[in-house]
């Protein structure tokens, strides 16, 4: 793997490509019950509350925060597996709401996903050719020689011998088995591959090995990413654009250098500060905040993040922070700014 | 905090070999490690999963896990004295109170079904013989130190009701409890949140200058060595490639493996338009190459390697590697 991938930083500016899939104001909510006989609802965890953002072609757009974010449910919204409580997504400028059957067929095919743990996502009685091309020739048919064809190919883009199509998962460590997974979720030439935590279950060095594949298929076939990923430097060597979660709400986005120098929520200085040096001579910022993320049943009034800000001023625990335009591509919800 | 020159080493491990005989024949999970730590010192010990960092662990602990897995040859010299040698209930004298352990799962480590209180307090009575009075009191004040807020309504929690960092820090008030000399702490902030981790980690280091303990932090992270750590030694497939004191490390790495490793983590400090990533992956334990286990994957191979496993070269003061390239005869 020694092939140079384009930088994410030098790539497309951040407003000339045009979005292919688009949140606005999405919101998803979870009613708790109580209750067996008579259920009933006594509330509901605010999930996602009000994110929108954009994922513009061939660019890889990261969303970031600690557990119980929101980033995981935005991601299961995008790929259609949970349905928005309120608010809307539009896919090549088409409202998701208003899809037809063959509208959805197609959306499902166009937007793929890779999950984080590689050993629970593949199927251990299929053979790995198998595994790569169901979606395909479920949405497909074809011959027996166009599909072997088409096979390794993908085998080829991703890393994997020939000959290992053959092969069962268990056989493959866990950098090869996300390789295997990549190959899937590419195989339908799709738009947007969700990233649900790609590399964290991997080794240190296989983690590089796989970042660079990732850029790599990014440039060869268009794709647009969106990243979950609670790393930093990985979000950071990754993406274009980066969305900062806290608490089911979008708290500062900006495309990834900006983002970076110039963190404008606490949260993002403090999640910038926690972050883990990469040299033992690195000074950072300190910024020590206390205590721990809220339980989403019951947030914070205010800034979700009030309790925790070292900034926290009188209104922050009344009014909600409106999102501000620090430039025209930086945005943060603060009342700071 | 490096004393380290003019005192004795609190841990020393000689040659320590753990193996495993399984069916389709010897695993060498560790083969031929040594290290030594000294008082107050925080030793790191980074390696990918498979190169022998837990069972290291798990060897000095006495807790390997057998009839597969048997510590076979080598010493781990306590205060000067063969930890191998001991009797099963010297050790269980030793674990514990001089020595203690922090695993990376709070939930799996914790008895589901007893208080956290009740966990405290079941290692203090193991260390002392007064009675439970005054044994309530020491374990909300352990509590307290390790920053659980209001612990003395926390003290009569279940695990399950507190959240991963929480349960973290009851795992590290029972580690500190017996007040120990030494304390690992395998991938202890692992499963934490970025910020938790970061409060965890300064605890750790609080708790330290307090108590003198020496700590070894076993993790695949350099980023925790390179905050948390005095000395640092790399793993790669039961041995040590390399070990020396930290900014040496990260300055002048001398095994190929180190340069890779590091030269392959992304940086948040930072813009990086490559990364360089190694090829391949580790040798299989129970089938290890006869030269140098790094040989297949190294960028500098040559036919020396794969034939004879690399001497432990002295490359400076404190600093050990273990390369070919090093011993001057390369050609």
């Amino acid at each position: 793997m020694t092939q140079t991938a384009a930088s994410p930083d030098t790539g497309v500016a951040a407003n000339s490509s045009s979005a292919i899939i688009e949140l606005d104001n999405i919101r998803k909510f979870f009613p708790i019950s109580k209750g067996v006989l008579m259920r009933r609802s006594v509330g509901e965890v605010k999930a996602v509350d009000g994110v929108s953002f954009k994922i513009r072609e061939g660019e890889t757009y990261s969303l970031v925060g600690e557990s119980g974010c929101g980033k995981t449910t935005t991601a299961r919204m995008v790929l259609h597996v949970e349905t928005p409580t309120d608010g809307y997504m539009r896919f090549n400028g088409k409202d998701t709401r208003q899809f037809s059957g063959s509208d959805r067929r197609e959306y499902r095919a166009s937007v793929q996903a890779v999950f984080q743990d590689p050993w629970s996502s593949l199927n251990p009685r299929m053979r790995v050719g198998d595994i790569i091309m169901e979606p395909l020739l479920t949405n497909k048919p074809m011959g027996k020689n166009e599909a072997k064809e088409q096979l390794d190919t993908l085998l080829r883009d991703v890393g994997l011998r020939q000959a290992q199509g053959a092969y069962y998962p268990h056989e493959f460590s866990g950098g090869q088995r996300q390789r295997i997974a990549i190959a899937r979720a590419l195989s339908l030439r799709p738009k947007v591959i969700v990233l649900d935590e790609p590399v964290s279950a991997l080794d240190v060095s296989i983690r590089a090995q796989i970042m660079n594949l990732l850029r790599q298929l990014q440039d060869q076939y268009g794709v647009s990413y969106l990243l979950i990923a609670h790393n930093l430097a990985t979000v950071r060597y990754m993406s274009h654009h980066v969305g900062v979660m806290y608490l089911g709400r979008m708290v500062e986005e900006a495309p990834t250098r900006d983002l970076f120098a110039n963190p404008s929520h606490p949260y993002t200085k403090a999640l910038i500060a926690a972050s883990l040096p990469s040299h033992p001579d690195t000074v950072r910022e300190e910024m020590v905040i206390s205590g721990e993320v809220p339980s989403p049943l019951n947030p914070p009034s205010g800034c979700h993040f009030h309790p925790r800000c070292p900034m926290v001023m009188d209104r922050c625990s009344v009014d909600d922070p409106e999102t501000r335009q620090l430039t025209a591509v930086h945005q943060v919800a603060c009342h700071l700014y | 905090m490096t004393t380290a020159a003019d005192t004795r080493a609190i841990l020393e491990v000689k040659d320590l070999q753990t193996y495993f005989f399984t069916r389709t024949g010897t695993v060498k999970a560790v083969d031929g490690v040594s290290f030594e730590l000294y008082p107050g010192e925080t030793l790191g010990v980074v390696g990918e999963s498979g190169s022998g960092k837990s069972m290291t662990a798990l060897s000095i602990m006495g807790l390997v896990p057998g009839p597969a897995g048997r510590t076979v040859g080598g010493q781990i010299l306590y205060h000067g004295e063969d930890l191998l040698q001991k009797s099963a209930s010297e050790m269980r004298a030793i674990r514990g109170r001089e020595i203690c352990m922090i695993l990376q799962d709070p939930m799996t480590s914790l008895n589901p079904v007893y208080t956290v209180g009740n966990q405290v307090i079941e290692t203090l009575r193991q260390g002392s013989d007064s009675r439970s009075t005054g044994l309530r009191a020491r374990a909300i004040e352990l509590l307290e130190k390790v920053k659980i807020p209001s612990p003395d309504v926390r003290f009569t929690n279940f695990p399950h009701q507190m959240s991963g960092g929480m349960r973290q820090r009851v795992v590290g008030a029972i580690a500190v409890a017996g007040a120990p000399n030494v304390l690992i702490a395998d991938e202890a902030t692992t499963s934490l949140d970025a910020t938790i981790q970061y409060q965890y980690l300064a605890l750790l280091k609080e708790l330290q200058e307090d108590t003198g303990m020496a700590i070894i932090f076993i993790t695949h992270d350099f980023g925790i060595v390179a905050k948390m750590c005095d000395r640092v030694a790399v793993m790669y497939a039961g041995r040590v490639a390399e070990i020396a004191d930290v900014r040496e490390l990260f300055n002048n790495p001398q095994h190929p493996y180190t340069e890779a490793l590091m030269r392959s983590v992304p940086n948040v400090d930072d813009d990086v338009d490559f990364l360089y990533s190694i090829e391949g992956q580790p040798p299989a334990l129970d089938d290890l190459p006869p030269g140098c286990t790094f040989a297949d994957r190294c960028p500098y191979v040559f036919d020396r390697c794969r034939e004879e496993f690399p001497p432990a070269v002295e490359t400076s003061p404190r600093h050990i590697a273990t390369c070919w390239r090093l011993t001057g005869d390369s050609a």
